[in-house]
């Protein structure tokens, strides 16, 4: 048997080896396609995932001036709708770390947009004498959605207070986390 | 016998290449088939949870403003099972949506949950079909604290027979069709406010305003309590486990909003805008609560609240 076939063990050894070669190269194409299948799949997931984030944030723009946190119930004579109480929310912005997430946005800004004047951020020091409340961070991230509400809060005048509303802006803006 | 082994040899005979080129190839279809069926379960679930994020987002636009109540409905492409559950852990406790639908005449099934903190739904776990009804009214405690939201499905029906006007009255306003008033149909489950024999029975003691209306709800011979017209409802469509467990979410919020009132009100002070509301007392018996069966026990400090509130020059809400 050795004497006929010499070059057997040799052949076989060699058809191995090919075998083994072919077998890496099947093996590393499936595994290409394989990642380029859960690329594309994942691409789209973070798509969609922005996506509902974008939707919350601007439907959330819309209605938020309506939570409990934000209203002006009936503090300003009647009920308003997207009135936003600054007296409360200046208040909530010292709270805020235990609202962290609970709207599910990275940011919430109300603004006075008139009259116009120079960005002032508020905190209690300076409050009412500023235009801008940052609820979360003290930096916009993200894109915003916004949607013009009433600002209104209790003023004092020759030892009188009374209800002052100015026009404002209410800017959501959500942060892709993907 | 080297004869008989020869003939075998020949018969049987398969070259080395095409037995490794079998083993290799049934391998890779074996995962191939494999991680596809994988794929698919994983892509049902996306789905699923997708499905279940986009309810509760598009379900915002439903938060009461100015209204007393408000009702719309969402309408899915194929049988859709909604598991609205609750989770009271945590500072506001949780809302949680898981969703089923029919591929191929099988339920999906993924043990994931999409949780919302600002929402509160009601319902009985799970709900099916492919129309829901979504309604939704204000629970105040004595100022607004959230929305009691009524997932319903548009395959069953329910009845109210004598129930009060005011009820009456806004249950035909809202013209949700899966909502009945007195003419009640044969499937359709009834609901009582009296005796009677009925799936569901309501003991309703009128207020003197929706927000003070108290009593219970028997309901497949469980008990749970209410305090105004919002949590009534709630009583009404969801399980026992998912109302109590709503109900300690709702206080506390409330615990959270009467600090914020507090604050607030001591913040106003200095344009003398004073008021003088017993919210520790309201925000330590939110926090204590235990059952809805202790709202009773709060109902005396809230309706304090909500009077002075109203009478003060200065309102806090």
């Amino acid at each position: 048997m050795s004497l006929l076939c010499a070059n057997c063990g040799k052949k076989a050894q060699l058809k191995i080896q090919q075998m083994a070669f072919m077998l890496i190269a099947v093996t590393l194409f499936f595994v290409l396609i394989g990642m380029f299948v859960l690329v594309m799949k994942f691409s789209g997931l973070k798509e969609e995932a922005s996506m509902l984030e974008e939707e919350n944030a601007m439907l959330l723009a819309t209605k938020i001036a309506n939570s409990p946190e934000f209203s002006c119930g009936n503090v300003f004579g009647t009920t308003k709708i997207a009135c936003v109480d600054t007296d409360k929310i200046i208040v909530l912005r010292e709270n805020m770390a235990k609202y962290s997430d609970f709207w599910g946005v990275s940011n919430i800004e109300v603004r006075k947009i008139y009259p116009k004047s120079d960005e002032i951020v508020c905190n209690l020091g300076n409050y009412p004498n500023c235009n801008v409340i940052r609820l979360h961070s003290q930096e916009i991230k993200g894109t915003p959605m916004s949607n013009f509400v009433l600002l209104c809060r209790k003023d004092v005048y020759e030892g009188e207070s009374y209800d002052k509303c100015e026009l404002g802006k209410i800017i959501i803006s959500y942060e892709g986390k993907w | 016998m080297n004869k008989f082994n020869m003939g075998k040899r020949g018969y049987l005979e398969i070259s080395f290449g095409w037995l490794f080129a079998l083993i290799v190839g049934a391998f890779i279809l074996f995962l191939a088939i494999y991680f596809s069926i994988k794929l698919i379960g994983i892509g049902q679930q996306e789905s699923d949870l997708k499905t279940g994020k986009e309810l509760g987002i598009i379900l915002s636009p439903l938060e009461i403003g100015s209204e007393s109540v408000k009702s719309n409905y969402v309408t899915f492409p194929v049988e859709t099972r909604i598991y609205a559950s609750c989770d009271e852990e945590g500072g506001f406790g949780k809302q949680l949506i898981k969703i089923s639908q029919k591929s191929f005449n099988k339920w999906t099934d993924t043990d994931e949950r999409v949780g919302f903190l600002n929402k509160y739904f009601f319902s009985e776990e799970p709900i099916e079909g492919k129309k829901f009804y979504v309604f939704s009214k204000p629970f105040y405690f004595p100022f607004k604290v959230a929305d009691v939201m009524i997932l319903t499905s548009d395959e069953k029906t329910y009845c109210f027979t004598d129930a009060p006007e005011d009820i009456e009255r806004e249950l035909l306003n809202i013209n949700q069709k899966n909502f009945l008033v007195n003419n009640c149909t044969k499937n359709s489950i009834k609901i009582c406010f009296g005796a009677g024999n009925c799936d569901i029975e309501v003991n309703y003691n009128e207020g003197d305003y929706e927000e003070d209306s108290r009593g219970y709800v028997e309901k497949k011979g469980e008990v749970v309590y209410f305090i105004g017209d919002a949590s009534m409802y709630g009583a009404i469509f969801a399980d026992k486990e998912i109302y109590e467990c709503q109900i300690k979410r709702f206080m506390k919020r409330t615990e959270m909003l009467a600090k914020l009132y507090e604050d607030k009100a001591s913040f106003v002070s200095r344009v003398d805008c004073n008021s003088a509301l017993e919210l520790t007392a309201l925000a330590n018996q939110a926090k204590s609560l235990e059952s809805s069966n202790d709202l009773n026990g709060i109902y005396l400090t809230v309706k304090d609240i909500k009077e002075k509130n109203e009478l003060a020059l200065c309102k806090l809400w």
